[in-house]
């Protein structure tokens, strides 16, 4: 095996194992054990404001960790899915819209 | 949504998957072809896509061994970049209660922000939806993501992707899952400030850590809110709920949540 291998090999593996301490440890210890009805409630805020987050990192923050607010395509195409999630409540339809309405926009907007 | 009691489960969960799956194909092609690009072999890129399952780290590792960073640097700041994954497991932990530490291990192995949002949806709607069904959606997904990143190892370098374009499949799913969850008034609140607090968070530790800050911060922020408007103004108009446009259908759905 080549030198590159191995580094390749060890990267997926050490890769493996920090995406995974993460992913078990917290879900084993709160899953064999009985946690508090506050907990539980705390619990339901959870999902919105962790979906929030990736949002708002997808919509105003760029690759090299610098804020932005000049991605018209994505914020119109943004407003357009949430329309069409609220009222057709199909996550299908919202992907496919979002997809063609973010690329649309764009091409509409370096027209410009 | 339709009642189909004698549905099989890998069917339940092909439904409840598809359009993860379907964003998942372009994705999974351009993690290819950036790990390709990065010097990757095919089976190394099998390796990764089933063994780390996740798109953000992948992204990562196919820059980190184009600049050639040492593999402690990358363990490292995958370690942190995969730190939000203690939220998901924790929250979907009341589900998941009467499994075995086995079964744990393997749900774990394969939980991921995409296949989480699909599975908290439908634990959180459908009465009928088993743990089983919640790992079949896993190996969906994970299959989905696999093919879309041989289909790009062995693209490799023939053809460009619009990443910013492609990933805002993703996005939309979030959009999606968050106008989902918007079930009551007070959950805007939430909503606004993880926003806030995410941007200026991310940015200020330029890293994926600041999305958990977000998260713990806004969660814990509607949690009192809702505790003090319960004990103090419990006919506020911030408690009430927010009007359904498919309401009919959703009424089974939000007796499961009771």
């Amino acid at each position: 095996m080549d030198a590159e291998t191995k580094r390749h090999l060890m990267i997926v593996f050490f890769g493996m194992v920090a995406a995974l301490i993460p992913r078990y440890f917290p879900m084993l210890f709160f899953t064999t054990r009985k946690v508090p009805t506050w907990f539980n409630e705390w619990m339901n805020y959870m999902p919105v404001a962790l979906f929030t987050s990736l949002i708002a990192k997808d919509l105003f923050v760029d690759h090299s960790y610098h804020m932005t607010f000049t991605n018209y395509n994505m914020y119109l195409a943004a407003l357009i899915v949430v329309i069409f999630a609220y009222y057709t409540r199909s996550m299908f339809l919202s992907v496919m819209v979002g997809l063609l309405s973010v690329w649309g926009f764009a091409l509409l907007l370096a027209a410009m | 949504m339709n009642e189909h009691t004698n549905e099989p489960h890998w069917l339940k969960a092909l439904k409840a998957c598809l359009p993860l799956m379907i964003s998942y194909l372009p994705i999974g092609i351009a993690a290819g072809i950036l790990l390709k690009t990065g010097g990757f072999a095919i089976w190394m890129i099998v390796l990764v896509s089933l063994f780390v399952f996740s798109g953000g780290a992948q992204f990562l590792i196919a820059s980190s061994i184009m600049t050639g960073t040492p593999v402690f640097t990358i363990t490292l700041l995958l370690f942190f970049l995969e730190l939000r994954y203690a939220l998901l497991g924790t929250s979907l932990s009341k589900y998941l209660k009467n499994e075995s530490k086995p079964f744990i291990f393997r749900f774990s192995f394969s939980m991921n922000d995409e296949n989480y949002a699909v599975n908290y949806l439908k634990f959180s709607t459908d009465k009928k939806w088993s743990a089983t069904d919640a790992l079949m959606v896993e190996y969906f997904s994970l299959l989905s993501w696999t093919v879309g990143n041989i289909i790009g190892g062995l693209l490799g370098t023939k053809i460009t992707i619009d990443l910013p374009i492609v990933h805002f499949a993703l996005t939309a799913m979030f959009l999606y899952m968050v106008t989902m969850q918007l079930k009551r008034r007070i959950l805007f609140v939430p909503v606004v400030i993880s926003v806030v607090v995410s941007v200026l968070t991310v940015v200020m530790f330029k890293s994926t850590l600041g999305l958990i800050v977000a998260t713990l911060v806004s969660a814990t922020a509607g949690y009192f809110l809702e505790r003090y408007l319960k004990a103090n103004y419990s006919d506020s108009a911030m408690l009430k709920r927010i009007k359904n446009p498919r309401a009919r259908e959703m009424e089974q759905l939000s007796e499961a949540e009771n």
